[in-house]
């Protein structure tokens, strides 16, 4: 009972905590009632049993009763810990980040209300509630993204985010629902057999837009336009990784097929992230496409432990970055790598930091991101797809490349720019997230891990080892002789694509203006005027001919017959004589001649 | 309480009051009486959803009354009843009808000449929009929407825009083409069919003081079909209930299903289902039907579009699941996937047609036209989730698009001008009006925990699932999610967001006063309460669905 009534806290809390900051617009608050959920969640992890089911009646509708019901499994579990760990560590760096902004208020609001959604997104059992957090999660990530509402490109990217991801949302509603009535029933967890290849990827398809896949990413790097910690907070750990908990959740009921089609995807979006991520200038948007590149390679995990594993480090790690971006763009006032350089002595936890969470970026041993890393490959390995890990190997060279050149750009070489502050409160939260990072969490050995009962651990052979230590020592030398020279833009995958898509749709709007206006209206005014013209025909004929002639005319002729008539009953003798007569006469002729 | 006539109350309050106020005496008060009256109104309303038992599917707090009998010499006699019921269908729509009345009273102090005849038409407008919904008799319904005409014509007529008298004349030409059209079938029916009750009433084959029950129907129903009883001793009426029963009507008449009767292919129950679904369409409106919508909310004073959008769209949608489905079940059914067609037709035109608007309130109209289309692809689906889906998107548009239009309004009573280029970055200015608009934006986008949500979720859900129904109705349909997310968000990006930017340096834009954030949070709070827990109104249509759908 009691720790039924925990969870309701922990899914209640992030809302009645939004409502709180909406009426008391404080920081502190914000972050105690952060510290608060952060706390209640991760010990409701550990006390609940691995397969938690909790159901409310909701509602009838048609004779079915619809639950919301929930069901906190360990993936469950585990990507809550994940939430609720990284919420606070945002929270925390934020008050300081933002400390000058006078709308901070607003963007705690923001903050708890996408926490929330996601905390249900995680927690549902429920098809519908699961769509409902989905979307919600989605609104959150618009509001944190235009959250600087002056800033055009701001409101921009996260109407683009929306908008593609709404795509997405179409997409999964029905995968959902042929998902509910192929097993008949709303709760993921009472869902047993494989569902149809389709509907496993017209749900793949919502999880492509909301982890920013290959060819839905484009709308991730715009969104650094947001405040930095939001995006660790979204963009890093949580909302991009509700793609890849929709691919957990749905792993066991779904085919191979569906798993091959994820896998590919995810070998496309690993590759070309890792590549886009090499030529960008802006300090965020690389992290946004490794963001891209790492969920990339989740999904060539294919929702199996191994994916869920690395969803979890990546978390951290990539969290971790972006407050650490964010710690410098603090220091520099800056997103441009061009303004930075030398800032290992200006922002020593900073740099520290990146060290840390880029060694994990590349799964460097000792931390987190080796294990699950070797993991997604022991996978590959077990399942025998080849090809993919070859793909991995390839990606391996990239990410170390492509990491290990921002941090020569960014802390090594002579200094640029920058104002060195101590400031406690935005380290505080990125060593929180240092320590989590480290590999001692997992296993004391620093190869071998073993699994969980909660966490199925991929083995594979040693040779894989040798080939890893080549990517790290190919990738970072290449980039140590390369930084200078690579040409860095902010190099988008067909930047203009969706711009002009939407444009286009704008443009083809006017069309559907047109047609109304030319011809439906035009149709029906017709019409009206037709009958007026009728109208005015009728009234013509009416007076002309009606009353003119008909009317008229039979008036006149009446009139004049009456006249000749009246001639004759003019009450004259004589006049009665002269008919009688000529009457008289007429008769005559007719008996004489004619009979 | 229970004593007295509540549902004639309903309606006989705000004519009461529409009366008193034309006889032009009360200038003074109107605004106040109207208000007081309307309050009343909500009180009973209240009264009767906590009243209301929803567990049983027939209709409650019924009223009847002997209206009018003519003898048709050797065709039988003619009854009309004045009967008022309310059922799980109508319950939610007469509390909106109140509630958006209400709103739509307080909402309008920019009306500022001939008061008394405004309130007093507005009051009109609400006595037969109760009517239309609480009626049982299909003659007296067709007397009440006929009547609506009349309020709508002169309040869009006098207090509109620039352009009323084309505004106005062409919703009264519109709509009266559609009651032409449900006229027709009216009659046809009402000479076709025999009131079973009546019939065995005058026959004597019951005593009065006997209930009518399952068994006497069957009897009844087999002489008529046997021609057993003289045609002179028929009794035809308009009672709804008697209409819905194809058993009643008599076998040498073409409406009888058996009858071979055709005319450009269609036989003369597939003619009376299309004529009454077209009559119904015009007022929901369905597109290509629905140009008087766009003209008639443009030139609309705000209260007036609000109560236009709010309550008498759904006029179209109640006649659609009170008359035209239940009287021509099976033609409904084969018709299922044009009707599906033309739902989805009209969200995607309607939703294009609105990304295409720079005036603020026709893009509003255009997203009514789209956000109707789900309620008829919800219809079509056949299914108990998609007519719940569609009866809650019903309510759910009424309150959203009401609050649309208020926020249209807030703008244009303080600048006059209507047109989205004019203004950008607003958010500094008016700040509340801001966060409002928002929640409205995101509701009408469909965002969960909106009402908006559940009513297309389940439209949509119930027209995939439909086994009348290809399920790519319901995708074509989910598109307009898409296009609406479109032009709902480029609206509030170009209005609110950004830099601050007013076409006239004049203007001055102060926040919300006390009543705009009322009425406006109001809404929005029921919106979200109705989102958040959706069996509020399920339970209430249960019933309803279930039993029509057997």
């Amino acid at each position: 009972m009691g720790l039924n009534l925990l969870f309701l806290g922990v899914l209640l809390l992030p809302w009645a905590s939004a409502l709180l900051v909406a009426i008391f617009p404080k920081p502190i608050l914000s972050i105690s009632l952060s510290a608060l959920f952060s706390l209640s969640a991760i010990y409701f992890c550990a006390q609940a049993s691995v397969d938690f089911k909790i159901a409310y009646t909701w509602f009838q509708l048609g004779g079915q009763e619809i639950n919301a019901s929930f069901w906190a499994n360990t993936s469950a579990q585990l990507v809550l810990g994940l939430v609720a760990f990284v919420s606070f560590c945002v929270q925390l760096f934020s008050k300081s980040y933002l400390a000058k902004d006078p709308s901070i208020g607003r963007y705690y609001l923001y903050l708890h209300l996408f926490v929330g959604a996601m905390t249900l997104l995680v927690l549902t059992d429920s098809i519908l509630l699961f769509y409902g957090a989905w979307e919600l999660v989605g609104a959150g990530s618009y509001l944190l993204i235009s959250f600087w509402h002056e800033k055009p490109q701001g409101t921009q990217a996260a109407k683009k985010a929306f908008l593609i991801n709404r795509f997405g949302d179409i997409a999964l509603l029905f995968g959902l629902i042929g998902l509910g009535l192929h097993f008949n029933t709303w709760q993921f967890s009472a869902m047993h057999g494989i569902a149809p290849t389709l509907i496993g990827i017209a749900i793949i398809t919502g999880g492509i837009a909301k982890s920013a896949q290959f060819p839905l990413m484009s709308w991730l790097p715009d969104a650094m336009e947001g405040p930095t910690p939001a995006s660790a907070l979204i963009h890093a750990a949580t909302m991009v990784a509700a793609g890849v908990f929709v691919g957990v959740r749905v792993f066991d009921i779904t085919s191979p097929e569906t798993h091959l089609f994820m896998g590919i995807i995810g070998a496309i979006s690993f590759l070309s992230g890792a590549i886009f991520a090499i030529f960008q200038n802006d300090i965020k948007k690389t992290l946004a496409y490794s963001t891209i590149s790492q969920l990339g390679l989740m999904w060539m995990g294919m929702g199996s432990d191994a994916s869920l594993f690395h969803l979890l480090t990546h978390g951290i790690f990539k969290a971790g970055l972006f407050l650490a971006a964010g710690a410098v763009i603090h220091t520099v006032h800056s997103q441009s790598l061009n303004d930075m350089g030398g800032l290992r002595k200006k922002a020593p936890v900073a740099a520290f930091a990146y060290l840390i969470f880029g060694a994990g970026l590349m799964g460097l041993p000792l931390t987190g991101g080796f294990y699950s890393k070797e993991s997604i490959a022991g996978y590959l390995y077990s399942t025998e797809q080849f090809e993919l890990l070859g793909v991995l190997g390839v990606g391996m060279v990239l990410t170390s490349f492509y990491i290990s050149r921002q941090f020569y750009l960014i802390f090594m070489g002579p200094v640029k720019e920058g104002s060195s502050e101590k400031n406690t409160a935005l380290n505080l939260p990125i060593r929180l997230l240092i320590i989590a990072s480290l590999s001692i969490w997992f296993s004391l050995h620093p190869f071998e891990m073993r699994s969980y009962a909660f966490l199925t651990i991929y083995h594979i052979p040693t040779f894989w080892l040798y080939i890893t230590a080549g990517t790290w020592i190919s990738g970072i030398t290449a980039a140590y002789f390369t930084r200078n020279w690579i040409p860095s833009g902010n190099y988008q995958f067909l930047p203009r694509f969706w711009p002009s898509l939407f444009n286009l749709i704008r443009w083809k709007s006017r069309s559907a203006l047109v047609f109304e206006t030319q011809f439906i209206d035009r149709f029906v005014n017709g019409i009206a005027g037709l009958q007026v013209i009728i109208a005015h025909l009728l009234a013509w004929v009416d007076r002309h001919l009606v009353d003119g002639i008909l009317v008229g005319g039979s008036a006149s002729l009446s009139a004049g017959t009456g006249k000749l008539l009246s001639r004759w009953q003019s009450a004259k003798v004589q006049n009665y004589w002269t008919m009688i007569i000529v009457t008289f006469a007429l008769f005559l002729l007719y008996a004489l001649f004619i009979k | 309480m229970t004593n007295l006539p509540l549902l004639s109350l309903l309606i006989g309050l705000p004519l009461l009051g529409a009366f008193v106020l034309g006889m032009g005496q009360l200038k003074e008060q109107a605004r106040t009486l109207a208000i007081g009256l309307s309050t009343l109104q909500l009180g009973i309303l209240g009264y009767l959803f906590t009243a209301f038992d929803k567990s049983s599917g027939i209709f409650q707090f019924n009223e009847s009354h002997n209206w009018f009998s003519i003898s048709l010499g050797s065709m039988g006699s003619f009854m009309s009843k004045y009967t008022l019921g309310v059922d799980g269908l109508s319950i939610s729509l007469i509390l909106l009808t109140g509630l958006i009345t209400w709103v739509a009273l307080w909402n309008s102090t920019e009306i500022k000449e001939k008061l008394g005849a405004y309130y007093a038409l507005v009051l009109l407008l609400n006595a037969s929009l109760m009517g239309c919904f609480l009626v049982k008799d299909l003659f007296l319904f067709y007397v009440f929407f006929e009547f609506m005409l009349l309020p709508m014509y002169f309040l869009i007529g006098i207090w509109g825009g620039p352009r009323r008298n084309y505004a106005s004349l062409k919703f009264f030409i519109y709509t009266l083409v559609g009651s032409l059209f449900i006229l027709i079938v009216m009659l046809g029916m009402g000479l076709a069919y025999v009131d079973p009750y009546e019939t065995a009433l005058l026959n004597g084959l019951i005593r009065p003081e006997q209930g009518f029950n399952m068994d006497a129907l069957k009897a009844v129903q087999l002489m008529i079909q046997s021609q057993e009883l003289a045609t002179s001793s028929l009794v035809h009426s308009f009672d709804m209930q008697a209409l819905m029963d194809y058993n009643n009507c008599q076998i040498t008449s073409i409406l009888h299903p058996s009858s071979g009767w055709l005319l450009g292919g269609l036989s003369a129950r597939e003619w009376g289902f299309w004529l009454l679904f077209i009559g119904f369409a015009i007022k929901l409106p369905m597109v290509p039907l629905h140009t008087w919508l766009p003209d008639a909310h443009v030139e609309a004073p705000t209260p007036i579009s609000v109560l236009l959008a709010g309550v008498l769209l759904k006029i179209g949608a109640y006649g659609w699941l009170r008359i035209t489905i239940p009287f021509f079940l099976p033609e409904a059914l084969t018709a299922a996937p044009i009707l599906a067609g033309l739902g989805a037709l009209s969200i995607i035109y309607g939703a294009y047609n609105a990304l295409a608007m720079r005036d603020l309130k026709k893009l509003v109209a255009y997203s009514s036209v789209s956000h109707m289309g789900f309620v008829l692809l919800g219809i079509a689906a056949f299914t108990a989730e998609g007519w719940q889906g569609a009866i809650f998107q019903t309510i759910s548009h009424g309150i959203l698009s009401a609050l649309l239009f208020l926020l249209v309004g807030v703008l244009y009573s303080r600048t006059g001008d209507r047109e989205i280029d004019s203004y950008s970055g607003i958010v500094t200015l008016m700040p509340r009006f801001t966060v409002i608009s928002g929640i409205a934006i995101f509701a009408s986008l469909g965002l969960p925990g909106f009402s908006g949500f559940i009513g297309e979720f389940f439209s949509l859900m119930g027209a995939f699932t439909s086994p009348f129904l290809h399920p790519g109705f319901a995708i074509i349909g989910a598109l307009g999610l898409l296009l609406g997310a479109g032009y709902l968000l480029w609206t509030f990006q170009k209005i609110y967001l950004g830099k601050l930017y007013l076409k006239n340096t004049d203007w001055s834009l102060p926040d919300l006063n006390k009543l705009e954030m009322i009425s406006l949070f109001g809404l929005g709070i029921i919106s979200i309460l109705l989102g958040i827990y959706p069996g509020l109104l399920f339970e209430l249509s249960e019933k309803f669905v279930t039993t029509l759908l057997k």
